[in-house]
């Protein structure tokens, strides 16, 4: 009982800190004065960092279950609907990130805040989408 | 200060009794009351669950299931559920405890009836 709630909350904390990432990364790209290009491409890489620990951690839940109860969560209509849309949203994400962070330089300045305002949307839809998949199921 | 140091024993002793007795006391089960497994249903009344619940431990919430596929989510650990119209046949109705996670942790009660 114990360690399978510490084991549900460490890979919470985990996914927290993936959402807090994705969003603030993206919003702060936005919203700060204009950063040097360097200074952007270690946001892209961060926020990348950040997708990559929001899929991890979610695939990560879904072990947790497995390895207490041999089987993955129970979901159904909208919580299905709010997943998929995380997932969506998660692969767009982590694509998006890399190729700003590989490739970000290269562009020009309407195309890097195109990317990040595409960004700070998937984030915030991952949000929205994590509300109902907690109280639906 | 001093106290302690002579009952630090008896004191440690408590503590690790403590989260056993809870434990022990709320042991989970879900009960089905109604219908009764084997229950013939009339296709024009409205079926009712009628249900007791205790979560244990490990379970936070509770799913219902028609046939396998939940429909509801319990509020109450005591009451009734109303089911949408079941077509006639053979259906089975489970109640399942589940933890924070949605996962069902083996605390479930099916029974099977026919509706005529």
């Amino acid at each position: 009982m114990v360690t399978e709630n510490l084991a549900y909350a460490l890979t919470q904390v985990l996914h927290n800190f993936g959402a807090v990432t994705v969003v603030g990364g993206a919003a702060f790209a936005l919203w700060a004065p204009a950063l040097p290009s360097g200074r952007e491409a270690q946001l892209a890489r961060l926020v990348t960092l950040g997708w990559a620990v929001q899929i991890a951690s979610g695939v990560g839940f879904g072990g947790v279950s497995y390895y207490y109860y041999g089987q993955f969560p129970d979901i159904h209509g909208v919580a299905v609907a709010a997943l998929t849309t995380k997932v969506a949203c998660a692969a767009a994400g982590l694509a998006l990130a890399l190729l700003l962070q590989l490739r970000g330089e290269r562009w020009n300045e309407g195309r890097r805040k195109l990317s990040w305002r595409a960004l700070a949307l998937l984030g915030a839809t991952a949000l929205f989408a994590a509300a109902f998949l907690r109280w639906f199921s | 200060m001093r106290w302690f140091q002579s009952q630090w024993l008896p004191v440690l002793a408590v503590f690790l009794m403590v989260p056993a007795m809870p434990a022990a006391a709320a042991e989970a089960y879900v009960k089905i009351i109604s219908p009764a497994d084997g229950a013939r249903l009339d296709a024009m009344d409205l079926a009712k669950l009628v249900y007791e619940v205790r979560p244990g431990p490990k379970g936070d919430h509770i799913h219902v299931y028609v046939d396998g596929k939940e429909v509801g989510i319990l509020q109450r650990l005591k009451g009734s559920y109303a089911l949408e119209p079941l077509s006639p046949g053979q259906h089975s109705l489970c109640i399942k405890v589940v933890n924070k996670a949605h996962v069902p942790i083996g605390v479930e009660q099916c029974v099977k009836a026919r509706v005529e």
